[in-house]
């Protein structure tokens, strides 16, 4: 009978041991919240929109070999090494050598990494709005504000992705969601820029009337960026027919950045592109970095963290240096023969030497140059002979002690005003109108002479030279809506090499991309 | 109330409130057990019929003497590897064992519980741990490789780390290694156990058998359980140690100096020229013919490190207690000629007591001390592509310092690294403690027809990590470290499972039934913390955070918790031992899924034909037995899933604002939301299972065969979402692995030699049977999965490498003329296909390269796993030889993939540069040098891809027995041993064997990026017992 009596006891034991509740219906551990964010505070609201100006700018638009593919179709920037695909990217291949490339894989996804975070955030925007009373008009004002920011960046990155791979997918807010986002279709070139200028008409009512150094959170985007990149988009449309109604609008957009007399050209042209020339008067839109003064620690670079030290925008464009300290890099984004005789001919010399800096005498390894600034570069095994001035940022301007960065606390200039100028110019002269005053604006800063009854050629050569080994690929797309890119781009075959292939990968993951 | 209190008190109240019953016992009786050989046999179990807890084990003479109450009447005396006997009880008897023709008998361990062979319906392999101890490897599921039929090791050569078992095929994309139950306690990996504190180890491979460990049975099981004493025994002392050098097998020659110097002049580069001329001139040489000629591997490898082994081993037990202790050191030191090595020390502890007649306590404990020093393993990929024209060291590089190494940065090369460098300034140390107690109460009632028993095992593990780079510097040209760096590491882990089991065994007539119940909870915690620091001395007893520059962006923590609350069951009966059934099932929750729970039922049948009446007559077998088995196995090895979107925060997602001239710019603070998820459960393997055991021709061959077929439904995997680098993790697919699992043994004696010759295969068929909406899934190495991906797809195996196929090299101009794909290449590349490109195949014919010309170009995974062994003994010597080896599996070759990126020449191996294309007729298998620059080169191809097939002698072991004394002898072993002498393999590399990579997050296989090479080791031992 005893044993029976254990036997119940160890039965009892067991249940009590087995009456376990919670004990499964925890929480993960460590794991990002999402209800964590208090829609009601809205003094928050602007987090999700600084949250876009950070990817935009870290690791996308200016991503190191975002801006080699971009530059090296131009006939201004050697390719970065002979690696098989961007070598093919510079012949105009459209081959699986060009298709199963990293880097087209990697910039397609870099930048509509930027249209997603910015849809994302429009998403959470959606549910502050829902904590705005009508009354607050305050806030009502300020949400819209916000929601055009980022609008902003999403139809820059459609307008970025649209120039390179042509017909690509829009991708809105449906996108947030996955199945919405795997099974995105392709619109036309056409569709994706008119799609660039409705946003921007949304925006541009919505954004601030002020010059982006002047804006609330300085540096921001502004009316006056929506407008350029409204005229941008419009000025593709028009091409090279100057009877095209879209030439109205690119002159109306710059007329009214022109017509605010808000911006003005910094006066040193070399300068413009280090230190002094941050966020200038004449900016109008930048990307911001810093190291907040500091030789170690946090920092900011446009690599797509803080650890990628080579992928640091200026590091990558620096020379191969034996001797110059921190000024060593990977020694891309070269100034091509061509763009240094371009500049020779014409004597652009306050172009010539802010753009075209030496590596010793001919490249030639033991031999050394002298930066205008004073900086000792000496020349390398691969025998490149110069580098991209305007991503030089002398020692004597950087942090002291920031050894890692080349180019630390330096922004990126994306957008400027004298494009602008350049661009209402061309609107001027395509409608039979005088663009004089605007040319020789930007001709004068640099030194030069003023024309008379500039023309369309004289325009576009202006163009190439205020524009020269810039990174967003003007320059081509210059040639490309000029019609001339055939003629002086070798390899380029009209109706085949305007744009870079689709991923393979990304045709792998979406078969929708594969329709013509 | 607190749930930890309760199982305590509950434990407490178990080992209170019962009553001591002792029986008397009236007589001694004394007598001797010997082999058929009429030698004493030490270790038998004799005890008395019927009453098994009265009992001893003879003593090394083969002695025993026993107290006896006058109602006993016979003994019943058992030893491993003889055949029971039942004997009359007289005093100084002698018994006389003969050897167990039948393995049948054997009781082995499976899950909750052990079961006779013979009565197992589950293709259960037991280890024979003798062999085991054979191999001299730090770990124990190393030694076991090619030795398990169903069971694939992929071993890597670091020292200390632990080798990749895949049991029946990879049945998920997420983990492959099985669950491990040490003393019942479930760990990832054994690496911790010194191979000697083995007594039996299982391995459950089907579902009738792994089934009762439900959700994470699915990759199968592997049983251990520790040595314990026995009651009654003499204490037995055991020596154990070896000693030897390892040496690196199968080097891997690369490509000198003048050869390299004549393929990258080839490639017609402006830089590579520069390369041979700047070489020339600092260092030697003249024009474009530097004389420089470094063999980085010979740089970086010892050519003998020293492996050793000491274990001393305490196993006894009176008539109430059994005790066993062991203490081990294991010494072994890596081949990379660096702070590379490894050391434990393990201290094993077991007692049980008989605290009354029906209730037995016990604990076992095990105490793991290691140091480990990891190698910078990323050095051996360094040594393959840098380029050999530049010295380890330059006593003239005037800025290197603390040691003058040499960069390649002056013969501009600034992307290669000098390894030796590499390596001289890599300080990884691991110093982890774990310990692995278990403490358990088991009370016996009705005749022990019934058995109670509450098993908590824990598992406390600690461990610290000390990474620190000095300051250094390579010279002009290579990045400077300027700021030491040290970051610490400290992770803990606290782990529980806490069982309770209900054991009912009975029978009636020729009815034998078993009934199990259980409940198990069980409970996995771990959290990591990680601080680092900049400007830390180069003392190590300064290398703490507070010595240097401490940064916020240095410090991270990490944690996971799962747990899980298990009930199971499991019932058996058979009539007559002719007619088998197991039943299992168990229900799992977890807290890591959506889904809390899961069912997993299987069911076993067996049908024992030798015990037929109409096989009586025969004289072939002498055992038959047929088997089948069907079940549910689950896989929580997926990735805790949260369902929910994320919201990223911090510095990292803030952006800066009003950077300008004057101010440094501020974060205005930021975040981003991860809008992609699932929901997410369990994977489940459904597994069928038919097999035959037999014992035929006087049980001297032995062997069995099985056919299995698993499928994993909802297999979860990471799903490219388009447009993103994200991946959506999800249940979105099934896949099958089927195959036949084979085992022959024979053994038999000529004269005075006895012989044994054993062999086992194991086929694997593996495909994916469903991807759900997804049509395709790439992945690949990190960073190379555009260029060199895999893919899963319906009807293919998992992960099969993905490109064109490599058909040849094109010989002359003329044959590219006429090859549509060639032309129309040629049509718009700017570097056009010449003599010497490589030639790929249009599959579809449309006469241009595209994506549907690329192929299923082979899978990781082999088609045949085997392995063999031979075995002789002549008087006191013994030989043994073992083999093993994989076949129909593919390697992709990425130390030559690394081509492709490679903008100026990156070195490859010898073999590949002495028969590189050199004109019309001299090789189809290579291209020409000056193709390898080419974009046409580098696409995904087979000429990447490689056989992984090896045959590998695994183990040759010479031994001599004798012994030393007379009146209680010390048995001594003394034996030489070579492991893994030699390899037969055609892949160039290292080592055909590519284990795991996780540098990513996610699993990669088959991928060859830097492997550490496997060593040879030659060692020296000696056993001795008393």
């Amino acid at each position: 009978m005893q044993q029976y009596m254990k036997m119940v006891a160890w039965v009892i034991c067991l249940s009590i041991l087995s009456g376990c509740s919670k004990f499964l219906d925890r929480p993960l551990e460590n794991q990002g919240q999402a209800t964590k964010i208090d829609y009601t505070n809205l003094s928050l609201m602007y987090q999700p929109v600084s949250g876009v100006y950070r990817t935009a700018s870290s690791g996308s638009f200016a991503r190191w070999i975002i801006v080699a593919l971009i530059s090296e179709r131009s006939d201004d920037i050697e390719p970065g090494n002979d690696d098989a695909g961007q070598i093919g990217i510079h012949n105009f291949q459209t081959d699986v050598t060009v298709k199963s490339y990293w880097a087209v894989n990697d910039m397609w996804i870099n930048l509509y990494g930027v249209a997603l975070a910015a849809n994302s955030a429009l998403a959470d925007l959606d549910e502050f709005a829902k904590n705005i009373p009508a009354s607050d008009a305050e806030n009502t004002r300020l949400l819209a504000r916000y929601r055009a920011e980022a609008r902003y960046f999403r139809a820059m990155a459609h307008f970025w992705v649209g120039r390179l791979y042509g017909a690509v997918p829009i991708l809105g807010l449906e996108s947030n969601d996955t199945k919405g986002l795997a099974g995105a279709k392709k619109s036309s070139i056409e569709d994706v820029k008119n799609y660039v200028i409705t946003e921007m008409d949304t925006c541009i009512a919505d954004l601030e009337d002020a010059r982006p150094n002047e804006a609330t959170h300085m540096g921001g985007v502004t009316k006056y960026t929506a407008l350029m990149l409204k005229a941008k988009a419009a000025m593709d449309l028009a091409g090279n027919d100057n009877g095209s109604p879209y030439w109205d609008v690119v002159l109306d957009c710059t007329n009214q950045i022109v017509a605010s007399g808000k911006f003005s050209l910094f006066e040193d042209y070399y300068q413009l592109w280090k230190n002094p020339g941050k966020l200038s008067n004449e900016s109008i839109l930048e990307f911001q970095y810093s190291d907040f003064g500091a030789e170690s620690g946090d920092i900011v670079t446009s690599g797509s963290n803080p650890n990628e030290t080579w992928a640091n925008f200026f590091l990558f464009q620096g020379p191969e240096n034996s001797v110059g300290g921190v000024i060593n890099g990977s020694g891309w984004m070269v100034p091509t023969q061509r763009a240094v005789d371009f500049l020779t001919a014409r004597n652009d010399s306050i172009r010539l030497k802010t753009v075209i800096q030496y590596c010793g005498v001919d490249g030639a390894t033991d031999t050394y140059a002298t930066t205008p600034d004073g900086d000792v570069v000496s020349g390398n095994a691969g025998g490149r002979k110069y580098f991209n001035g305007k991503a030089y940022f002398p020692i004597s301007q950087m942090t002291p002690g920031r050894t890692d960065y080349y180019g630390a606390n330096n922004n990126i200039r994306i957008y400027r005003y004298a494009d602008v100028l350049l661009m209402n110019a061309e609107a001027k002269i395509r409608k039979g109108q005088n663009g004089d005053a605007q040319i020789n604006e930007v001709r004068n800063r640099v030194g030069l002479s003023s024309l008379t009854n500039a023309n369309l050629e004289q325009l576009l050569d202006e163009r190439h030279a205020e524009l020269i080994c810039e990174w967003w690929g003007e320059r081509f797309n210059d040639l490309l809506r000029t019609d001339q890119a055939a003629t002086v781009l070798p390899g380029f075959t009209k109706g085949r090499s305007e744009y870079i292939p689709l991923p393979q990968a990304q045709e792998d993951a979406n078969s929708n991309l594969l329709a013509p | 109330m607190n749930r930890k209190l309760m199982q305590a008190s509950a434990i407490l109240l178990l080992l209170l409130g019962t009553l001591l019953s002792v029986q008397a016992q009236n007589r001694v009786i004394t007598g001797k057990v010997v082999n058929d050989k009429n030698e004493p046999l030490a270790g038998a179990s004799v005890v008395v019929k019927n009453k098994t807890t009265t009992g001893t084990t003879t003593s090394p003479g083969g002695t025993f003497s026993l107290n006896l109450s006058a109602t006993d009447d016979s003994l019943l005396v058992t030893a491993i590897g003889y055949a029971e006997q039942t004997v009359a009880i007289l005093n100084d008897i002698q018994i006389r064992l003969v050897p167990s023709s039948s393995q049948m008998e054997e009781v082995i361990v499976i899950g909750y519980g052990t079961q006779k062979k013979g009565d197992l319906t589950a293709p259960v392999t037991t280890v024979n741990t003798e062999n085991m101890l054979k191999r001299t490897t730090a770990t124990p599921m190393e030694a076991l490789q090619g030795s398990v039929p169903g069971v694939q090791v992929v071993s890597s050569g670091a020292p200390g780390s632990s080798p990749n078992v895949r049991i029946r095929g990879v049945g998920s994309f997420n983990n492959e290694n099985p669950l491990y139950v040490v003393d019942g306690m479930f760990v990832n990996d054994i690496g911790f156990l010194n191979p000697n504190d083995i007594a039996e180890m299982s391995i459950l491979k089907d579902a009738s058998g792994a089934a009762i460990y439900g959700v994470r049975a699915a990759n199968g099981v592997v049983l251990i359980t520790t040595k314990k004493g026995r009651l009654n025994m003499k204490t037995a002392v055991t020596y154990n140690g070896y000693v030897g050098i390892q040496t690196p097998a199968n080097r891997l020659k690369m490509a000198d100096g003048a050869q390299y110097t004549a393929f990258s002049l080839g490639r017609q580069s402006v830089q590579d020229s520069g390369t041979a001329r700047l070489s020339a001139e600092k260092y030697g040489g003249s024009g474009f013919s530097p004389t420089t000629s470094t063999d980085w591997y010979d740089e970086l490898l010892r050519d003998e490190a020293l492996i050793t082994n000491h274990g001393i081993d305490l196993l006894g037990g009176s008539d109430k207690v059994t005790y066993s202790a062991g203490f081990n050191y294991t010494y072994q030191n890596g081949i990379m000629d660096a702070k590379n090595d490894f050391k434990r020390y393990n201290i094993r502890l077991q007692m049980e007591a008989k605290a009354f007649s029906w209730l037995k306590l016990g604990f076992t404990a095990h105490l793991t001390n290691s140091t480990t020093f990891n190698p910078n393993n990323g050095a051996f990929a360094q040594a393959y592509s840098s380029s050999p024209l530049f010295p380890v060291y330059d006593s003239s590089n005037t800025n290197a310092f603390p040691v003058k190494f040499t960069a390649a940065s002056p013969i501009g090369r600034p992307d290669d690294a000098n390894p030796v460098a590499s390596v001289y300034y890599n300080y990884d140390r691991v110093k982890a403690f774990q310990v692995l107690p278990t403490v358990y109460a088991e009370a016996s009632f009705w005749k022990n027809k019934i058995t109670f028993r509450s098993q908590l095992g824990q598992l406390y593990s600690s461990l610290s990590r000390i990474q620190y780079t000095p300051r250094f510097n390579l010279g002009p040209g290579a990045n400077e470290n300027a700021r030491s760096h040290l970051t610490s590491t400290q992770e803990r882990n606290t782990n529980y499972v806490l069982d309770n089991l209900f054991t009912y065994k009975d029978g009636k007539g020729a009815h034998h039934w078993t009934l199990l119940l259980g409940e198990s909870t069980r409970e996995e915690r771990w959290r990591q913390t990680q601080v680092g620091a900049d400007n830390v001395p180069d003392v190590e007893e300064s290398w703490y955070v507070d010595q240097g520059t401490p940064d916020a962006s240095y410090y991270s923590e990490n944690g996971s918790r799962n747990a899980n609350i298990s009930f199971f069951t499991r019932g058996t009966y058979d009539f007559d031992n002719k007619y088998l059934l197991t039943a299992t099932f168990r229900a799992d929750g977890s807290s890591k899924y959506q889904t809390k729970w899961g069912y997993f039922p299987s069911i076993g049948l067996g049908w024992v034909i030798s015990r037929e009446n109409f096989m009586a007559d025969q004289k072939i077998f002498d055992f038959l037995k047929l088997r089948g088995s069907w079940g549910k196995l689950g896989n929580d090895g997926v990735n805790p899933n949260a369902a929910y979107a994320e919201v990223h925060q911090g510095n990292d997602y803030s952006a800066i604002f009003g950077s300008t001239p004057t101010a440094n710019g501020q974060y205005i603070p930021g975040y981003t939301v991860n809008r992609y998820f699932t929901n997410l459960g369990w994977e489940v393997v459904t597994e069928w299972d038919g097999g035959v055991d037999f014992e035929v021709l006087n049980n001297k061959l032995k062997g069995s065969v099985d056919y299995y077929n698993r499928k994993t439904n909802g297999t979860a995997f990471d799903a490219p979402l388009p447009s993103t680098y994200q991946l959506i993790y999800g249940n979105w697919g099934d896949m099958v692995n089927s195959g036949f699992d084979v085992v022959l043994n024979w053994s038999d004696r000529i004269g005075k030699v006895g012989y044994q010759i054993g062999g086992n295969f194991s086929t694997l068929k593996n495909r994916v049977t469903d991807l759900g909406t997804i049509s395709t899934i790439t992945s690949g190495f990190p960073e190379w999965t555009a260029e060199f991906p895999n893919r899963s797809m319906v009807g293919q195996p998992i992960n099969y490498f993905y490109g064109y196929q490599f058909v040849g090299v094109y010989q002359t101009q003329d044959e590219i003329d006429k090859d549509p794909i060639a032309t129309s290449y040629n049509a718009t590349a700017a570097s056009p296909i010449q003599p010497g490109f490589p030639k790929y195949q249009d599959q579809d014919g449309n006469g241009i390269l595209d994506n549907k010309d690329r192929i299923n170009m082979g899978s990781y995974v082999p088609k045949l796993t085997y392995g063999f062994n031979l075995g002789l003994d002549y008087k006191n010597f013994d030989f043994s030889i073992a083999f093993q080896g994989v076949a129909g599996n593919k390697i992709l070759n990425l130390n030559r993939g690394k081509l492709y990126k490679a903008s100026t020449s990156l070195n490859i191996d010898q073999e590949f540069a002495s028969n590189l294309w050199t004109g019309a007729g001299s090789t189809n298998s290579y291209p020409s040098a000056y193709a390898l620059g080419s974009g046409w080169f580098k696409v995904s191809n087979s000429f990447f891809v490689e056989s992984g097939a090896y045959l590998r002698i695994q183990n040759i072991q010479l031994g001599y027995n004798f012994k030393v004394g007379n009146t209680s002898p010390i048995a001594l072993r003394v034996f030489a041993t070579a492991d893994r002498p030699f390899i037969f393999t055609k892949y160039n590399g290292f080592t055909p064997e590519i284990g795991l990579y996780t540098g990513a997050g996610y699993p990669v296989y088959g991928y060859d990026a830097n492997v550490y090479p496997i060593s040879a080791s030659y060692t020296f031992g000696v056993r001795a017992s008393f």
